[in-house]
Parts: C-alpha cells; sequence; structure tokens
C-alpha cells in the first residue's frame, strides 16, 4: 500500500493540472448543434490571439442556460433559439446589451441511409410502419420547441410525439437515427451534414419562426472585453465564413 | 400529478421485474460458485462483480452495441420482431444488470454461511440434490437472499445511466422516475423535479431500512444459537 | 458379515497429508470404533454414509454393497439406508421438531407441512416423549432434547444401521450418562445395528459392544509391527 499512495497522488496531480482552468481561458458555452463549427472557430480564434486558450462546453442551449445562471464560469454563450436566450436575458445572465444574432439554420427530417422504411414528408410519420421519431425534448432542447412548433403548425404534433424518443440534445436525436434506433429524426441541416453515410435528409420542415442563433457576453464573465473580441469574432467575415463551411446560413 | 405518478409507476414495474429476474439468477449462480472448487472461480466472481463498478454509462455502450438494431443480437431480435431499445423492457434489462451482483454478492454469502453438515444431514435422510437446495439452503440462506434483493431493488429503482442509453427517455413508456428527474431538472422545472426527489428518497430508504433488518448478521446471531 | 468395511483415502490439505486407511468387519449390533480426535473416525463414519469417497477398498452394510471401488459401485447418501448423528445433531433450525423428525419421510421439494403431522412422525414423536415440545424450534429445546430429536429424525426412515458421531460431546457431563443408559435401552429395544465413534473410554464401557481402535488414519493393531502374517486387514476379534 506505501507505494500505491504516491502513484495516486502523482496520477491526481496530472489530472488536476489537465483539467483545471486557468486565467487566459476563455469558456465558450456554445448548443450542441454548433459543435464541429464552433470547434474551428474556436481554433481560428486562437491563432488571431495567441495566449488565448478557448474552452469549449457544449450542451442543449437551455442545460447551457441553467448551468450559466447557476454561476457556471462561462464567458460567452451561444444558443440555438431566442427562446433560450430570452431566458437567459430574463435571469440576468447574460449581457443583453451585446446579444447578436450571428447564424440562421434549417430544420430537416432525416432517416437512417439504409432506408428500411420509405419517408419523404413529415406527413409520412403518421403511418403505422413508423415506430419511433426522435427529437430533443422541447422542454430544454431548441431544435424541440422548432420541431413541436413545426409538427403543430401542421397539425401533426399530436401523432408525432405519440411515438417520440426524446433526446437530450440535437447530437443524441442524430445519433439515434444514424444507428438506426429510430424510424426517423428531426435535427437541423447542419447536424445531418456531419453524418451524411449515416443518415439521409428526407425533407426539409418549414418552422414558423426562422432558426437563428444568438451569442451574448455572460453577465459578471472576468473577461468581458476577450468575450466581447470572441463575439466579434463570430460576427465577422472570418468568423461567416467558417461558419458557411459547416453549413449555416447568414442571420 | 400523473406527470410524477407515471414515472414512479414505470420505476417500480421496471424494479420489481429487474429485482424478480435477478432473484432467479443471481441466487443461481450464488448458489454454483459457492460449491464450485476451482481457481477460476474468483475471477468469474470479478467478471460478475464488474457491473457494480464499471459506470453505467459503459454498461449502457455494451447493451446498446449488443442488442441495439444494428447490434450483435440485436439484428436477430429485430428479425423475429423483438426490440429492446426504447422499451421498458430495455430498461429492465439495464436495472437488472447494474443490479445483479447485489444479489449475487448477498446470495453467495448467505450460501457460504449455511452449515455444509446441515446439507449432509439431508442427503442421508434420503434428499436428491435438488430437494436438498429447495429444502435446506434456500431457507437457510433466504433472509441474506431478501436482504440482497431489497439493496438490488433500490439500486434498480435509482438506475439512470445504463436506463437513459438503452430505454431513452419516453414520456409514459421508458421515462422512469430517474430519467423525469434529469428532464426535469434541464427544463428547470425544479417543482416537478423535487417532488420526484423526495418520492425517490423516501422509497430507497425504506427499501435499506428493511434490507438492514434482515440483514445476515443479525439473522446469523438467532440462528447458529441452536 | 453384517459391517465389512476396508477403504483407503488419501487426503491432503496445504502442507497436511493424511493417509486413512482401515478395515474391519463385524457382526455385532453395537460396533465402537474408538480413539483419539483426528484418527480418522469421523473420516471413516462420512465414508460409510457416502459422504466421502474412499480412492479404493469397499463397504458392505447388510449384505448390501454401498461402495466397491473394484466394480465401480458408490451409491448416492439417500440410496444407502444409513442413519447419520451428526456431533452437534445437524437439526434444521427453520423446521419444528416434527418437521425435522419427518423431513426424511417427505419426498419432493417441499419441507413437511408445520400443521399435518402423519402417523410415522406421531409415533416417534411418542416413542421418544417429544410430543411436547413438537412445534418448537432446535433453538428452543434443551440438548437431551436436540439428541432425541436427532435420533427419532434419524430412526424414522427406518435404516438398516444408525452411526453415530460423538453422540454424548455435545451434552454436559451430568446428561451424559442419562442419554448413554437411554441410547443403551433403546439399541435393545427396538434392534438396531448401531455404529458409534467415539474419543472417550467412559462411552465405550457404556456400550459395552464390538470395540476397533483407529489412531492417526489406521487400526490400532496395524499401527503396530505385524507379529501376525500380513493377511486381510482383519479385527474380528473383540479387544480389551
Amino acid at each position: 500500500m506505501r507505494r500505491i499512495f504516491p502513484r495516486i497522488a502523482l496520477a491526481a496531480a496530472l489530472l488536476a493540472g489537465v483539467t483545471a482552468v486557468s486565467a487566459a481561458d476563455l469558456v465558450v458555452s456554445a448548443a450542441s448543434s454548433l459543435t464541429d463549427a464552433f470547434q474551428a472557430v474556436g481554433k481560428a480564434y486562437e491563432a488571431k490571439h495567441p495566449g488565448t486558450h478557448v474552452v469549449l462546453n457544449f450542451a442543449a442551449s437551455d442545460v447551457l442556460l441553467r448551468q450559466i445562471a447557476s454561476g457556471a464560469p462561462a464567458d460567452v454563450f451561444a444558443s440555438a433559439d431566442q427562446t433560450a436566450m430570452d431566458k437567459a436575458v430574463e435571469a440576468k445572465a447574460v449581457d443583453a446589451a451585446t446579444r447578436k444574432n450571428f447564424a440562421t439554420n434549417r430544420l430537416v427530417l432525416i432517416v437512417p441511409a439504409d432506408g428500411k422504411t420509405a419517408i419523404s414528408s413529415a406527413a409520412d410519420l403518421k403511418r403505422a410502419d413508423v415506430h419511433r421519431v426522435a427529437y430533443g425534448d422541447p422542454a430544454s432542447v431548441p431544435v424541440g420547441r422548432y420541431t413541436r412548433a413545426a409538427l403543430e403548425a401542421s397539425g401533426l404534433w399530436d401523432a408525432v410525439s405519440a411515438k417520440g424518443v426524446l433526446a437530450q440534445n440535437v447530437r443524441q436525436s442524430l445519433d439515434y437515427v444514424a444507428r438506426g434506433e429510430v424510424d426517423a429524426g428531426f435535427v437541423f441541416a447542419t447536424d445531418a451534414a456531419i453524418m451524411k453515410d449515416k443518415v439521409t435528409v428526407a425533407a426539409v420542415v418549414p418552422t414558423p419562426k426562422p432558426i437563428s442563433y444568438p451569442v451574448a457576453v455572460v453577465a459578471g464573465s472576468k473577461q468581458a472585453g476577450e468575450a466581447k473580441a470572441f463575439e466579434d469574432f463570430v460576427l465577422s467575415n472570418d468568423g461567416q465564413a467558417i461558419l458557411k463551411t459547416f453549413g449555416f446560413l447568414a442571420p | 400529478m400523473s406527470a410524477i405518478w407515471i414515472p414512479l409507476a414505470l420505476s417500480l414495474k421496471v424494479a420489481l421485474w429487474a429485482t424478480a429476474i435477478n432473484l432467479v439468477l443471481g441466487v443461481a449462480v450464488a448458489f454454483g460458485l459457492s460449491r464450485w472448487r476451482s481457481p477460476a472461480r474468483e475471477v468469474v466472481d470479478s467478471i460478475l462483480t464488474l457491473p457494480l463498478v464499471l459506470p453505467p454509462t459503459v454498461l449502457g455502450y455494451y447493451l446498446l452495441v449488443l442488442l441495439g438494431r444494428r447490434g450483435v443480437f440485436g439484428e436477430w431480435l429485430d428479425r423475429v420482431g423483438i426490440q429492446l431499445v426504447f422499451t421498458w423492457q430495455g430498461a429492465v434489462i439495464a436495472s437488472t444488470l447494474v443490479a445483479f451482483p447485489l444479489v449475487q454478492k448477498a446470495a453467495r454469502a448467505a450460501f457460504e454461511n449455511v452449515d455444509p453438515q446441515l446439507e449432509d444431514a439431508a442427503r442421508v435422510l434420503g434428499l436428491r440434490e435438488l430437494a436438498v437446495f429447495f429444502r435446506v439452503s434456500l431457507p437457510l440462506a433466504a433472509r441474506g437472499i431478501t436482504a440482497g434483493a431489497l439493496l438490488a431493488f433500490a439500486r434498480a429503482l435509482g438506475e439512470f445511466g445504463a436506463t437513459l442509453m438503452i430505454a431513452g427517455n419516453l414520456p409514459g413508456r421508458t421515462q422512469t422516475l430517474s430519467v423525469a428527474i434529469y428532464a426535469a431538472v434541464q427544463a428547470g422545472d425544479d417543482a416537478t423535479a423535487g417532488t420526484m426527489v423526495l418520492v425517490t428518497s423516501v422509497t430507497c430508504v425504506i427499501a435499506l431500512l428493511l434490507a438492514g433488518w434482515l440483514s445476515p448478521d443479525r439473522a446469523n446471531i438467532r440462528r447458529h444459537r441452536s | 458379515m453384517t459391517v465389512d468395511v476396508a477403504i483407503v483415502k488419501e487426503l491432503s490439505a496445504d502442507d497436511r497429508r493424511f493417509t486413512l486407511d482401515v478395515a474391519f468387519s463385524s457382526d455385532s449390533r453395537r460396533i465402537v470404533l474408538f480413539g483419539p480426535s483426528g484418527a480418522g473416525k469421523s473420516l471413516t463414519l462420512r465414508a460409510i454414509a457416502g459422504l466421502l469417497t474412499p480412492d479404493a477398498g469397499h463397504i458392505r452394510v447388510r449384505n448390501r454393497v454401498l461402495f466397491d471401488a473394484s466394480t465401480g459401485v458408490d451409491l448416492a447418501p439417500r440410496h444407502r439406508q444409513v442413519a447419520y448423528l451428526f456431533q452437534d445433531y445437524a437439526l434444521f433450525p427453520h423446521l419444528t421438531v416434527a418437521q425435522n423428525i419427518g423431513f426424511g419421510l417427505t419426498s419432493g421439494l417441499l419441507n413437511p407441512s408445520r400443521r399435518e403431522r402423519g402417523r410415522a412422525v406421531a409415533h416417534w414423536l411418542d416413542t421418544f416423549e417429544l410430543r411436547g415440545i413438537a412445534d418448537s424450534y432446535p433453538a428452543r429445546i434443551s440438548g437431551g432434547q436436540r439428541q432425541r430429536v436427532a435420533l427419532a429424525r434419524a430412526l424414522a426412515s427406518e435404516p438398516g444401521i444408525v452411526l453415530l458421531d460423538e453422540p454424548f460431546a455435545a451434552l454436559d457431563p451430568a446428561l451424559r450418562g442419562r442419554m448413554r443408559r437411554e441410547l443403551r435401552e433403546l439399541q435393545a429395544r427396538l434392534d438396531l445395528q448401531l455404529l458409534v465413534i467415539t474419543h472417550d473410554p467412559d462411552d465405550v464401557d457404556a456400550l459395552d459392544g464390538h470395540t476397533i481402535e483407529i489412531r492417526d488414519g489406521r487400526l490400532w493393531e496395524d499401527a503396530r509391527p505385524p507379529a501376525r502374517d500380513a493377511g486381510p486387514l482383519r479385527t474380528d476379534i473383540e479387544p480389551q
């Protein structure tokens, strides 16, 4: 036992060193659908601002909001819908003056690429041979809210929600479809694009409200200046060009 | 209130099934292990204890890979029309796996505590091995097994990680109490979450109290006075 | 011969090795295996009951072959028609006195009922004057009563031979004398075939049977340098 303790202490010290957030770290809490795009944006920003390390935290927008409202040390909040950002403003979790829309997206209906069940529109989801449909939990995931609003507008919500598998974030819906565990799912067009080999877009689903992404500096950020600089970079031509390569549309 | 009762009823159903399956499986495996004289015994025991220490997400992943529609067994199951992912039966499998070591360990200790002479006495009195098990070994180990089963029930009731991965979050169908709590917290519905947390805690405390009351230590004092 | 035993069994545990090599036969109704503890008496008894399989030899009781290494006969304990009285009686703690006595009379996977009891159980309860405690659990009765229950349970299945492992060792000295007389009387009354193992010379005197001495896994005579021709190991001569 005597020999084990120093090793444990060493391992603990290494882990602590790896995970600790140091002063020059800029913590960006971004919606799950931004996972790939913001990784690229973060790298580009770091290249322009040597000495700054962008730490990315991805989850469903409402989860990020809850974390920030509970005092998580984030500097920038990028949400996938206005509702989550509205809640953040209401909770005084972000600096409302810095709120800006930086991208738009589209809602798509996807099916597994092997295409066992022929689905070409949202109306097909009512059919008896469609058993399970994945979408984000409307209570906490923006893509779920968009899905619900779109299906309610077309009178399909009751039929589809009876088959609903609630995902904790948009990437989980994507994973369910990619694994073939569900017959279809609702995700953003940008999510569908990163798994082209496993999922097929069956239809683009019109939403009553446009899908637009707002970003804001977190209230009480210790690096508000740096945070604002990151936000500006996202809105700049360079930032927009990166987002475009991942399929996001201009705000 | 149905926001709480439906997940609670589902959780109880899943936990009861998981406990019942574990009573049969865990007791059979424990009895086999307690009577098996082999150096491999402890290795097998360690493997069977893995669910106790592995993260539930790892177990959930294994189950997804095995039982998913494109999984090793899942593909075959799918062909015969059985789907386990996103069903309450899937939740039962996840809970069973996670709680299995609790029954197995308790049952093995209980069987090893049974005086082998009593089993010999039963043999000489004319019983075949199966009858020795049901008439002597099992009744004498019953208390310890019951205590293990109650622990397993509490564990199954609280199971979250593996359940979420294999059974998903389908309100009214696979949304157990712990999954409902998670969803409510994420949605910021603290009132619902708080009530469900209280219900879960009270149920588990009752199960633990019962398990403690039936614990093998206390039973042994009474039994081995003879 | 009523009882004819010739067995060899090698046992090893970690650093210890023990060889059991005993052979005896007897027509006595009261056979006593006498020797210090660790001599191999219990092992011999377990082998006769079928709870231990010898490496070689044979076991015959009342002309039935229970075990014969040369022909591969090895009856399961339940087919041997032997009764075994364990040193601390091995009463089933989860069953009442009446259920314990009826245990071997009930086949199947369920224990005898606590309420109904058959005529045979009633008979043995009367024989051993146990009616008053028939519904008690073993933990609640005295040492002497326990021995009677164990005997009643053993005799209920009408065995060809009763094996008794240190039957009086678990009793306090005051009770011991009385139980010795009871056993002796019972043996005579029911004409039982007994095989008793003991380390206590007083038991040997009280039972007054054919005594065979065992030490260190061997018959005591055998342990001495062979004075006679090394014929088949026999000890039908009464020592002392």
